[in-house]
């Protein structure tokens, strides 16, 4: 995370100019560089910050030094007024998120901040807090820093907290309505009638919808806190109306005060927050429903990404592949190999010899780029590494399922083995990129983007497969091996050559879901374990040799999980779903839609 | 003439060899950490620190017993993560090797498992990760966290701050349902009501979160809030991902971990856990000479591992990205324990080492910790806030908790 220069980073190119053409030469570049990142240079603000450093630097810059942490909190408050200069915003948030440093002489404590622009070693000029000009060493050069040595100037939460109050209320007046609307129920939950003005205020600009419903909460929950019963007990009920969950707490906690002290509050508020409550509950019960469903179909596309690749070499050619797991890993570690050279590059062994592999070093958008890459290149390796083990040992034998199921087994326990020496027996860090973090909310419906993006996944995957299978002729090739492979032989079939690219594009996909399931769950030598079960369940429960039976029994187990846990718990829950497939085996043992041919059958 | 030299030297090798070995005399003590399995990445750390600290003593002159000095000879077994054999081993290290005294067990399972080995043959084993309580044997020594010196201090703290709605979150497994037992009881002591205590456990491998982290934000909606995890190992992951992307922090909704320490931050994404806390009773940012000391020489025995004085080979020492986290200094701190006991009582008879050991008192990286008859430490407990860097800041800190391993004498029934 790097902080954007601060605006006075540009004041001091004309103060520089007549001392040296080389130190002028540098300044007026990062004056350029400055200018061109805010769009704006206002020369007069630069003049007016040359000649005093802003109060609103000194005290913050005070606050920082501060040994107190209540000291801290107390001028950092002070601050409150200070929203318009931005170079207060930035620094302050950037002390939140341990983006300020301080540099410490003999007898100063200087605190500064990194320049967004960093050059080849990743190094950046340290800009004083105080008045925003370069840190210099004795001959006037800019000292520079890479921000991963230095440590960063500590934080209490409590301090955080005071930071984020005050950057809330600058928040206030964002351009941005996500974050307008975040700081409003942050300080709305506060309850403080000094909000109030500020609240009213914004409300007169305010044009987006979910910025005023948030504005509209905020003050209502500020003055249900009122003394007045009159405001009070029409606040309860706007908050009603609002289906303001933030506050139903605080309307249960008022009902259970009204109920046991009539006298002190009266009838009014007890039926109003009565009112109040049942409203919101509603509206929660329904909000439970759509997130369930939601969640249920996201579990369930996890489970359909994890198995696709399993119903196509275990479904169609009926190979038991316990090393379906281990092939999505080197999916999963194919996506942490392609991170590495995308990023800051990466070390691991290769049977006790060390490889040091050289990244790229980009950052931002090409960085987060890596992941799509990571898909594609995910699906090459895993096809690869499946066409290794069809060529080696599976062809060997297609007509010894219990063979398969022990040869499988044992390549599994070898590949573990393998990425435990190669990447070490711990997890590795497979990072998201910015554009896979964080949801949104609808309704108070959460969606998280790594779920949708995979929901999105899974029905691109399906349709590829479908396409594939339905509309190419090697679709039409693997069908006929798959119905009868001698017949399809007798015509001309290459049931070899078949057998080897399904094997290959069934791995392929696990590799993409290998990869794709690193943004949700760790990346380590067991990832396979964690699945491989999910995976046969699901294949299993769909109808071995069906596509269709495999996406229905993936939605089935995914979304009956999800609808059991809020009410047994993740355990329990677990095992009800287990329990309630055996039976339903038992009573369907070709699962759920039943392929019927002669090879199957025979 | 080159025989004869030869034969010179050979002379002169054995005089030498026979001088050390008589001025090493050497007592044998175990060591029973899983090497591999699943708890392999954990327990590897603590059989490192306990050969750092056996090669600190050796180097220093050893045990001083009788007017002589004896060496720490090290036997290092293991149990492979598998319960079961954990007993097998401890048998093996107390009746062919004879050895002295025992340093090891991770999880509370093995310890049970290998409890009833130690009682029948008189053996002494040393445990020092933090655990349930509700046990008390004469052969084993805790120097671990007993409940009441991790949770109880940072529910305290969180009472303190103002926190009204508390979330139990753990893995399925004795320790967290144990401890949040006896946090539930504490709570409700508290004037906490039922209704503001959520308790929920996933398995272990856990990685579908989002019911759980849906659920903690419609919990913590009315603010107020926070989170008492004892999730283990790299579940943490999934979760800690999953509360991030909801939109929680560690400042509208914070997470006391108790078992994230200093070593299991190595496998996770630290930039999703920082502000969030734990509590332990040692820090390896803590300034103070002693910790400094010992870190540096940790750090520096990692990269070239020997145990002095003995013929033991060490082997398997990672010397990448290391730390020092609580339950190293524990187990250390528990060998300097028994060493003090050993000198004291003259002999290493467990049951006069045993005698001798309640009331010890050691100096350890961050303060003085005694031992109780209780067989547990009183001990300094601080709260940290995790940092970017995978380090601890401390917040706050409670000097002198006496460990206390039943739960009704701190609730008081």
């Amino acid at each position: 995370m790097h902080v954007p220069p601060p605006l006075c980073a540009k004041t001091q190119a004309p103060v520089k100019i007549n001392l040296q053409t080389r130190r002028v030469r540098r300044c007026v570049r990062a004056f350029f560089l400055a200018s061109l990142c805010l769009g704006l240079v206002d020369s007069r603000a630069a003049a007016a910050a040359i000649a005093t450093p802003s109060t609103n630097r000194t005290v913050l810059t005070e606050a920082v030094l501060a040994e107190d942490s209540d000291k801290q909190i107390e001028l950092v408050r002070k601050l409150v007024n200070a929203g318009s200069e931005s170079i207060v915003e930035q620094a302050l948030s950037a002390w939140r998120l341990g983006n300020l440093f301080l540099l410490e002489t003999n007898d100063t404590r200087i605190p500064f901040l990194l320049e967004a622009r960093t050059d080849g070693e990743g190094k950046a000029v340290a800009l004083r807090l105080l008045d925003g000009e370069a840190l210099k060493d004795a001959d006037g050069v800019p000292i520079k820093f890479s921000a991963a040595d230095l440590t960063p100037v500590d934080t209490t939460s409590k301090l955080r907290k005071a930071i984020k109050t005050t950057l809330d209320l600058f928040a206030l007046s964002s351009p941005n309505s996500k974050i307008r609307r975040d700081a409003v129920i942050k300080l709305g939950q506060e309850q403080d009638p000094e909000y109030l003005p500020h609240f009213e205020s914004r409300l007169q600009d305010e044009t987006v919808r979910e910025a005023r419903r948030a504005l509209h909460e905020a003050i209502s929950l500020t003055l249900a806190a009122s003394e007045d019963p009159v405001v009070r007990d029409s606040a309860v009920l706007r908050l009603g109306e609002l289906r303001s969950i933030t506050s139903l707490q605080f309307i249960k906690n008022l009902e259970k005060q009204a109920a046991a002290n009539p006298g002190k509050f009266g009838e009014g508020t007890l039926s109003a927050t009565r009112a109040a409550a049942q409203r919101i509950e509603t509206y929660i019960a329904f909000g439970n429903l759509f997130g369930t469903a939601f969640r249920g179909v996201s579990l369930s596309a996890v489970i359909l990404v994890a198995a696709l690749g399993l119903a196509i070499t275990f479904g169609l050619m009926n190979i038991i592949n316990m090393a379906h797991g281990e092939i999505m890993a080197v999916g999963a570690y194919t996506a942490f190999v392609v991170q590495g050279l995308f990023g800051g590059g990466l070390l691991f062994s290769v049977f006790g010899k060390t490889v040091s592999l050289k990244g790229m070093g980009w950052t931002g958008g090409w960085f987060d780029a890596y992941f799509i890459v990571a898909l594609a290149v995910s699906f090459v390796t895993a096809g690869l590494a499946g066409l290794a083990l069809e060529r080696t040992i599976l062809r060997f034998l297609y007509r010894r399922p219990l063979e398969s199921l022990l040869a499988t087994w044992g390549v599994s326990l070898i590949l573990q083995q393998i990425f435990r020496h190669t990447f070490g027996s711990a997890n590795v860090q497979v990072s998201s990129p910015s554009f896979l973090s964080g949801s949104f909310v609808v309704h108070d419906v959460l969606f998280a983007y790594n779920r949708l993006f995979i929901v999105g996944f899974a029905l691109f995957v399906v349709f590829l497969t479908w396409l594939l299978l339905s509309k190419t002729s090697l679709g039409l090739q693997i069908r006929a091996v798959m119905q009868n492979r001698a017949m399809a032989s007798c015509i001309g079939v290459r049931t070899e050559r078949v057998n080897m690219m399904t094997f290959a594009f069934g791995s392929g996909l696990a590799g993409m879901a290998g990869a794709c399931l690193s943004q949700i769950a760790n990346v380590g030598p067991s990832l396979g374990q964690r699945y491989i079960i999910d995976c046969f369940m699901v294949v299993v429960l769909g109808g071995v040799g069906n596509l269709v039976g495999t996406v229905s029994a993936a939605v089935g187990v995914g979304v009956t999980d999800q609808i059991l846990q809020p009410w047994l718990g993740a355990v329990l829950g677990k095992i009800t779903v287990l329990a309630a497939i055996i039976l339903f085996l038992q009573w369907r043992p070709n699962g759920l839609f039943v392929t019927r041919s002669r090879s199957l059958e025979g | 003439m080159k025989t004869r030299l030869n034969k010179i030297f050979a002379t002169i090798a054995a005089i030498g060899l026979a001088c050390v070995a008589h001025a090493a005399e050497t007592v044998k003590v175990g060591v029973l950490h899983s090497l591999s399995g699943t708890m392999a990445i954990s327990e590897t750390s603590l059989k490192d620190v306990l050969l750092f600290t056996f090669d600190e003593i050796n180097k220093s002159g050893g045990i001083k017993v009788g007017g002589k000095s004896v060496l720490i000879e090290p036997v290092v077994v293991d149990p492979a993560s598998n319960w079961p054999l954990f007993a097998e081993k401890a048998e093996q290290l107390l009746v062919k090797d004879k050895v002295a005294a025992v340093f090891g067990c991770w999880t509370s399972v093995s310890r049970k498992s290998c409890l009833p080995v130690f009682e029948k043959e008189n053996g002494l084993l040393f445990y020092p990760v933090q655990y349930e309580g509700e046990e008390l044997s004469k052969n084993i020594f805790y120097t671990a966290e007993a409940v009441n010196q991790q949770a109880i201090p940072p529910v305290d703290y969180m009472l303190a701050e103002g926190k009204k709605k508390f979330y139990l979150l753990g893995s399925d497994y004795v320790y967290p349902r144990t401890t949040n037992k006896i946090l539930k009881k504490y709570l409700k002591m508290k004037g906490i009501p039922d209704s503001d205590i959520e308790e929920i456990y996933t398995p272990f491998g856990h990685t579908d979160y989002q019911t759980i982290v849906a659920s903690i934000k419609s919990f913590s909606a009315g603010g107020k809030a926070c989170i008492i995890s004892t999730l283990n190992g790299d579940t943490n992951v999934p979760f800690f991902k999953e509360f991030a992307n909801a939109g929680l922090t560690s400042e509208n909704c914070p997470v006391v971990s108790f078992s994230i320490s200093e070593d299991e931050f190595r496998g996770l994404p630290a930039k999703q856990l920082v502000g969030h806390l734990g509590c332990w009773t040692y820090f390896m940012s803590i300034k103070t000479p002693e910790n400094t000391k010992f870190v540096n020489d940790f750090l520096k025995w990692v990269k070239a591992p020997v145990v002095t004085g003995v013929s033991y080979n060490v082997s398997g020492v990672d010397p990448k990205g290391r730390v020092t986290c609580s339950p190293m200094n524990l187990s250390r701190m528990g060998v300097y324990l028994w060493k003090q006991a050993v000198e004291k009582a003259g002999t290493f008879n467990v049951d006069k080492v045993r005698t001798a050991l309640i009331g010890q008192k050691f100096k350890g990286p961050v303060g003085e910790v005694v031992m109780q008859a209780n067989h547990h430490l009183v001990n300094n407990v601080f709260i940290g806030e995790t940092l970017a860097s995978g380090q601890f800041k401390v917040i706050k800190t409670f000097n002198a908790v006496a460990g206390e391993p039943f739960s009704d004498k701190f609730l008081g029934k």
